[in-house]
């Protein structure tokens, strides 16, 4: 038994919203990726047994969609746009900065678990390209320089918790339009951020 | 669903029935629609697109899946227009971009879809310059099958199978995009009874068998249809033989019985028909050793012995593994013992090497079941030893029955895994560790939903050879009372249905240790079985036989029992032999001879014939065919007798059903079941197994089954346990099954290391802390 009360109560809850619980498989998912920055073994073991379905079952989902991680991430996933709208905006110049300041290539994790780079398809930005994510919190309006700030400043300041607007504020330029959420708390970690599943601490 | 439609295929009428997919039906009127992931008995995806088609649609001409496209009335279709030969082309073109081009070293080559296909549909040459994609090659899924990712197709037909037929889906796609494979789970290996159905269906040579790879050549292989022994279903399947060695076993597609599936035990256990170990001469012991002789000297040898023994009394104990032939020749010699010289009528001299046998529902009150009645059914009722793993294909085919709605209704404790398919699961509450019911059965509201007056298949046999008959008795008459019922009577042992059609009276191993007699002099024949090792009377047979004053084994290989014996007879076995079986819904099929006899073995046949010639008996058999005829004209339908010459027809190539009278006369066992369950499982230490490298090592794992509850009162907190039962003590590791009811410990029967154990007697269960406790016996 891998999981912690707490999080098997969490799964429990969230079997419980669907008629059938394998259907729960998702954001179990969303759970394990939560405890340990990535699918690990030992949570597909647990999930499996939750909802039933065999262990490759369970993996077979994980390994298919990107954002369920294969292999421990970094403090920080930087996901930058390599899309169309991003291309034509110069997003490769971006995508050379990042590479050039963490020194990794693509899905790559530096030694000190600190920053783990991907470049991704497009992440609904188009209006402010070229974007970027930092644990899934978007910044719109880059530039290669400002890219290379917002690493050095997460390098230095190593915030707990980052936000979009606060880095958009910072960082950003042209902004598409004004579509965050109201009350954003932001990512902890970089786990999507599913705040009915918990997979997002409060930020108070 | 039957409904007619009428459709146009290249300018052609065809008619199909409503709802019918659009390659099936193409495929019933002769049509040929390329296809690699479409398989009749599994769901369509429409994955590899080769089966595209043209159809007319209110927007014009459209290419479409045939697979996934249903007919309808006046559909048009067009399978051999330019458009569909430039979308074959391309799709076999993307299909080839990854596939290795290993054919001269690919197993499959030869009988290969895609390389057939490629030949009769494909571009000829490729644009593709690139590098294909690599993975490690190849790496085992599972103890009996290799997979090469690389010559993948990603056609899924194997991760259907073992998700909607067999129900062990341990095999999925990973990763996705050109990454995608097929694999298994880390250290969770593909560990399925029915595996090997993957690597048949396999359309490329991605899936192979460690007991076939690089053994032949599909061109070089003599093939014959035959049915397979290993339980009494009665696979359907076809032999693979290559210089006189049996290389292969596929399942062939038999409607009534397997539907094209196989176990894993039915389709690889063949290799000991080729092993040094096999039996080739006839073993006679001088003093302590055996000796070679041959076989007039041995025929001379038994005669003397019943004339120096003065009247013996003959007994013979048979195997399920003899053709109806044989049992039919058994019969008449031990009738011929029976009624003129040696033994008073009034008892049979014949037993059955099954301790599950008892007496069935054959009488005419009962209507028997036939494997059809399954799917046609509104709910079956279950309660007999483990279906899975002593009757798998039945296992495959309930299963497909309850995925089709039939209702599923399971009396407890040795059946846990019809569990997850049940509607209803009677366990510890209605069913008691002594294997009665607890409860009145019309007071259960749940079964009297599913089953009252219904259409009712119930299969039905002893869960183990302690449960008394007067448990199924109640089952049945409540079924017969409240519903529409036809039985199956589950003897699961290969050719048992063969055995009791054609002796006369047969008895079970409990009435063979009671009725023999050492007062007396005895001579035993044991015929293909091996009770020492294998029955609940192990024991009790093993002193009974040291005291026979002259044993005579006919068998296949050395075993417990024969190392009893004064007379060995090696004889021939599957594949060796011509004749007919019968199979537990009473269908008569053919088994056929593709191996020459080896060494100087015979059939059993005709060494009883040869002995009784030499007694004097007027029993004159020249051949197998004889005596098929003679057994096939004792039917009751006599407008489909099973003569091999109706067999043989195309039309009567999957059996011809049929009734004989059924004498059986088997007393319950005057015991209780004990807190120690002994039951078969599919692998074991058979002799043909264990003689069988390939799938030798699956039945190696020791374990038994319990309940939390049972582990609590033993204290066992870990996952391995010591069994210790008087001198004898056994490292078992520990399976969870919270089905089982409180104080039942279920142990398999036929493993190599529990052949010690007596059911009856008390055990201790103790927790193993250090490898201190670790005894190895």
């Amino acid at each position: 038994m891998s999981w912690e009360t707490e999080r098997l109560e969490k799964a429990k809850q969230i079997i419980e919203m669907y008629p059938q619980k394998r259907s729960a498989l998702g954001p179990l998912l969303y759970l394990a990726q939560d405890k340990d920055g990535y699918i690990s073994n030992e949570s597909i073991v647990e999930i499996s047994g939750l909802i039933g379905i065999t262990e490759v079952q369970v993996q077979s989902v994980a390994s298919f969609y990107s954002m369920y991680k294969q292999e421990p991430t970094g403090k920080f996933l930087l996901s930058v746009c390599k899309s169309i709208s991003c291309e034509i905006s110069n997003s490769s110049d971006v995508i050379n900065s990042v590479k050039n300041f963490t020194g990794l290539s693509n899905n790559e994790t530096d030694d000190e678990n600190f920053f783990t780079y991907e470049s991704v398809e497009c992440i609904g930005a188009c209006g402010g390209a070229p974007a970027i994510q930092v644990n899934y919190e978007t910044v719109e309006g880059l530039t290669p320089d400002k890219a290379v700030d917002l690493c050095k400043w997460l390098k230095e300041e190593e915030p707990e918790i980052v936000v979009a607007d606060e880095l958009q504020d910072k960082f950003g330029g042209v902004k598409s339009f004004d579509w965050a959420i109201a009350d954003n708390n932001g990512a902890t970690s970089p786990v999507p951020g599913f705040q009915t599943y918990d997979t997002s601490k409060e930020k108070k | 669903m039957n409904e007619k439609v009428t459709f146009t295929v290249d300018g052609k009428q065809l008619e199909g029935k409503q709802g019918q997919l659009l390659i099936e039906a193409c495929e019933d009127s002769g049509i040929h629609i390329p296809r690699f992931c479409w398989h009749k008995r599994l769901d369509p995806v429409g994955m590899c697109r080769m089966c595209l088609v043209e159809i007319d649609t209110p927007r014009g001409k459209a290419l479409v899946p045939s697979c996934t496209t249903q007919v309808s009335e006046e559909l048009i279709v067009e399978t051999e227009s330019d458009t569909v030969k430039k979308a074959q082309e391309g799709v076999l073109e993307f299909l080839l971009i990854n596939h290795p081009l290993d054919c001269p070293i690919c197993d499959k080559a030869g009988e290969c879809p895609l390389q057939d296909q490629t030949m009769a549909y494909g571009p000829g040459e490729s644009r593709f310059i690139e590098e294909k994609r690599h993975f490690e090659k190849p790496i085992p899924v599972s103890d009996i099958v290799l997979l090469d990712r690389e010559r993948c197709i990603l056609c899924a037909r194997c991760t259907r199978f073992s998700d909607e037929i067999s129900g062990d889906p341990l095999i999925e796609f990973i990763q996705r995009g050109n990454k995608t494979q097929v694999n298994t789970f880390p250290d969770e290996p593909f560990k399925s009874y029915f595996s090997g159905n993957t690597v048949q269906i396999c359309p490329v040579g991605a899936l192979t068998a460690t007991s076939y790879r690089f053994k032949a050549r599909p061109w070089d292989l003599k093939k014959v249809s035959s049915t397979c022994n290993c339980c009494s279903l009665g696979c359907s399947v076809e032999l693979n033989v290559s210089q006189n060695k049996m290389l292969r076993i596929l399942g062939e597609d038999n409607e009534f019985t397997n539907q094209g599936w196989l176990s894993d035990k039915g389709r690889y256990n063949f290799e000991y028909l080729h092993s040094e170990n096999r039996l080739l001469n006839i073993h006679s012991r001088e003093n302590e050793d055996y000796q070679t002789i041959n076989i007039s000297d041995a025929i001379e040898k038994i005669k003397d012995k019943i004339k120096d023994l003065d009247n013996p009394e003959i007994k013979f104990i048979v195997g399920a593994n003899s053709t109806n032939e044989e049992y039919f020749a058994i019969n008449k010699f031990a009738n011929s013992l029976n009624r003129n010289e040696f033994l008073s009528k009034d008892k049979s001299n014949v037993y059955f090497a099954d301790d599950h046998i008892h007496n069935g529902y054959f009488s005419e009150e009962y209507t028997n079941a036939t494997f059809e009645d399954l799917d046609n059914s509104d709910a079956i009722v279950v309660w007999a030893e483990d279906i899975k793993d002593n009757l798998p294909v039945l296992f495959l085919r309930i299963k497909k029955a309850v995925k089709n709605g039939v209702k599923l209704v399971v009396f407890g404790h040795t059946n846990t895994a019809l569990e997850s398919l049940a509607d209803l699961y009677l366990g510890a509450e209605i069913v008691s560790n002594n294997f009665e019911l607890k409860t009145s059965l019309s007071n259960i509201q749940e079964l009297k939903n599913i089953i009252d007056s219904k259409k009712v298949t119930t299969i039905i046999g002893k869960s183990t050879p302690l449960q008394k008959k007067d448990s199924l008795d109640t089952l049945i008459n409540h079924l017969q009372k409240v519903s529409d019922l036809k039985i199956f009577n589950c003897f699961s042992k290969a050719n048992t249905f063969g055995a009791i059609q054609h002796i006369d009276q047969i008895k079970g191993l409990n009435e063979f240790c009671t009725e023999y007699e050492n007062s007396n002099k005895n001579i035993v024949f044991t015929i293909g079985a091996n009770p020492v090792n294998s029955s609940f009377f192990g024991s009790k047979i093993k002193d009974i036989l040291e005291d026979t004053d002259y044993v005579i084994s006919l068998d296949i290989f050395k075993n417990e029992t024969t190392e009893l014996a004064d007379l060995i007879l090696p004889t021939t076995a599957f594949g060796e032999k011509e004749g007919t079986i019968t199979n537990m819904e009473m269908r008569v099929m053919k088994q056929n001879k593709i191996l020459p006899d080896p060494g100087s073995t015979l059939s059993e046949w005709e060494y009883l014939i040869m002995i009784a010639q030499s007694l004097g008996k007027d029993i004159n058999y020249d051949s197998v065919n004889e005596l098929n005829s003679e057994l096939a004209s004792q039917f009751t339908k006599t407008e489909a007798l099973p003569t091999f010459d109706n067999l043989n027809k195309p039309s009567n190539l999957f059996g011809i059903l049929n009734q004989k009278e059924i004498n059986l006369n088997i007393k319950d066992i005057d015991q209780d079941s004990p807190s120690l369950l002994m039951v078969k499982r599919l692998y074991g230490d058979s002799s043909t197994q264990i003689n069988s490298p390939s799938i030798s090592m699956l039945g190696s794992e020791r374990f038994i089954e319990l309940s939390e509850f049972t582990l609590d009162k033993y204290g066992i907190e870990s996952n391995v346990a010591t069994l210790t039962q008087g001198s004898s003590s056994i490292f078992v590791n520990i399976k969870l099954n919270n089905l089982l009811p409180d104080n039942l410990v279920l142990a398999p029967i036929n493993r190599r290391g529990f052949e010690k154990l007596d059911s009856t007697k008390d055990f201790d269960l103790k927790e193993t802390k250090n490898m201190k406790d670790l005894s190895v016996n």
